[in-house]
């Protein structure tokens, strides 16, 4: 409970951060949103909407409000339409994209660490597979997923070229891959450190001894004991997996909270823009919660004693 | 010394190509000639053009050096910020010690990119001084756990006791004892935060955020990304100097390692 309020407290102070920053900064808000030929009735007319002819105690005490009940306002672009629920909007494809990676991501960095530490490959292979997970890791997403989207889209076209607007399933897929590979390599190289302290425990050697095959020895006894650590890396992986999100929607001309972002940046909707950090904070600590609890219920051994 | 010295050999060739391609180039990076838009590469032009015909061997050259340049300056503001503040923490132990530990851990795993472009939206057009300002509100975390980490071995430490018995101030034993034995292992963390702010400028140029001066890497990249069927060389040109560059920052951190294990 401590955790999830000092959690909260940090999204609390990160979205007060971008609230200083929008009015403290050099330069008027509204002039930021209209432009430097708006006339002053169009100006005032912002600034009413964005109670900028308040004091700044006043405003920010109706921005806390509007924080604790999640109602930062009405968007500038869209008059009428809650920044809030247009936040909601775009996080549903976003979410796709990044539920679809996370399941990718965790299934082939747990299975390349099995594979990596079970008795199936010879030691060279082993380090090979590890040196894959480390190398995969260090190489930025921006670096790799143009290049892999050029090779397999445009020319192998084996998937839809990026803005292809009949992409489909197939188009989330891919990009789920090209999000899932950076996660499937931290989970995969925690997932073999985690394998390789639990090797040559007792409960392994007696499923061993009563039988089983090394595939059950591993699935089955192994990865279960190490779960936890995989659980926490994703959780605390979202922050990553986020920012790439917003990478790959603009490089697939995807709808998401990315695109929102960039569409209120340049019409420099500031609602939208608090909201979308809003957001991604209270994301970030739903993850963050629902991996300590995972990991808590899969090892009892991490629940705080009494 | 020896190790140390061949860490440095990326980031240095990287530095010193980058030097050579700005001060060879008979043109100022991000010149543009429509007549020559989208050209392969040539002997005259190594890396080819872009759009509107602009050069990316000088472009991509200078955006490098510049690169490079905002991520010493930010990882060395980090590291300036952080390391103080983990080793203060972890001798005052306490609220203290576990605000710090906390902020840290939310800090590093918050999607910082989306509260960059949030602040940034602050701004008309920004700069490159912009661009680190909002890197450096959250670089000094990374430090900050390093330092607290290694700080907690240190606070138990014989000589740190002995001078906290003799009657010194907790500052001046953080700033006498407890610091200089953290620089060596903190340093090592300059690398990968360099790495990172690297990257994390492209991506912003990439989605169009960059410096008003158009010289990024990111800038190159989405050029790439629009004209992939029609000059994938740019495409590659671009992930190549973002590969590299990051990558030579990464390995340069590995100098400060080897410096602690010798």
């Amino acid at each position: 409970m401590a955790r999830a309020a000092e959690s909260l407290l940090v999204v609390v102070l990160l979205a007060s951060l971008v609230f200083f920053a929008l009015r403290l900064l050099p330069g008027d808000p509204a002039r930021l949103v209209l432009g430097d030929d708006a006339s002053p009735a169009e100006l005032a007319r912002v600034r009413a909407s964005l109670h900028l002819d308040e004091p700044l105690l006043a405003q920010y005490g109706r921005f806390l409000r509007g924080l604790a009940t999640l109602d930062l306002g009405d968007s500038l672009r869209r008059p009428g339409t809650s920044a809030m629920a247009s936040v909601g909007v775009a996080l549903v494809p976003t979410a796709e994209l990044a539920v679809v990676a996370v399941v990718l991501g965790a299934i082939a960095g747990v299975a390349a660490a099995v594979l990596a530490s079970g008795p199936w490959l010879r030691p060279g292979a082993r380090r090979w597979v590890e040196r894959g997970l480390v190398g995969t890791a260090a190489t930025p997403l921006l670096a790799f997923a143009p290049v892999v989207t050029w090779a397999v889209a445009a020319r192998a076209r084996l998937v839809p070229l990026p803005g292809d607007p009949d992409a489909g399933a197939a188009g989330l897929l891919f990009a789920s891959v090209l999000l899932a590979l950076p996660l499937a390599a931290h989970v995969g190289r925690i997932a073999v450190a985690s394998l390789a302290d639990v090797a040559r425990a007792p409960f392994l050697a007696v499923a061993t001894a009563k039988g089983a095959r090394p595939l059950r020895v591993w699935v089955v006894h192994a990865l279960p004991a190490v779960a936890g650590p995989v659980v926490t890396v994703v959780a605390t992986q979202l922050g990553a997996l986020l920012g790439g999100a917003v990478v790959l929607e603009r490089m697939f001309e995807r709808r998401g909270l990315g695109t929102l972002i960039l569409e209120a940046y340049a019409t420099r909707d500031l609602p939208v823009l608090e909201g979308a950090v809003v957001a991604a904070g209270l994301l970030f600590v739903a993850a963050q919660g629902l991996g300590t609890a995972a990991h808590v219920a899969i090892d009892p051994r991490t629940r705080a004693g009494p | 010394m020896r190790r140390r010295a061949l860490d440095l050999v990326p980031l240095a060739v990287v530095v010193a190509a980058s030097a050579v391609g700005v001060l060879l180039s008979s043109e100022p990076a991000g010149r543009l000639d429509p007549a020559r838009a989208w050209c392969s590469p040539s002997g005259g032009r190594p890396l080819g053009c872009g759009e509107a015909g602009v050069d990316l061997g000088p472009l991509v050259a200078s955006a490098e050096l510049r690169a490079v340049a905002l991520a010493t300056v930010v990882a060395l503001i980090g590291f300036a910020i952080g390391t103080p503040l983990g080793a203060a923490a972890a001798l005052a132990r306490g609220r203290f010690e576990r605000a710090v530990d906390r902020a840290c851990d939310l800090v590093q795993a918050f999607p910082s990119f989306i509260l960059a472009l949030a602040v940034l939206s602050a701004v008309r057009a920004p700069s490159r001084m912009h661009i680190g300002a909002v890197f450096a509100l959250t670089a000094w975390a990374p430090f900050a756990r390093l330092a607290l980490a290694h700080g907690r071995v240190l606070r138990d430490a014989a000589f740190v006791e002995a001078a906290l018995a003799l009657g010194r101030g907790r500052l001046a034993v953080v700033v006498r004892h407890v610091l200089p034995n953290l620089l060596g292992v903190v340093a090592v963390q300059l690398g990968s935060t360099g790495a990172a702010i690297v990257v994390s400028e492209a991506a912003l140029a990439f989605v169009g955020l960059g410096p008003r001066d158009g010289v990024s890497l990111g800038g190159v990249l989405d050029q790439g990304v629009a004209a992939m069927l029609r000059a994938p060389h740019v495409l590659c040109v671009g992930a190549a100097a973002v590969m590299a560059t990051s990558t030579a920052m990464l390995v340069a951190g590995r100098a400060a390692e080897g410096k602690r294990a010798g």
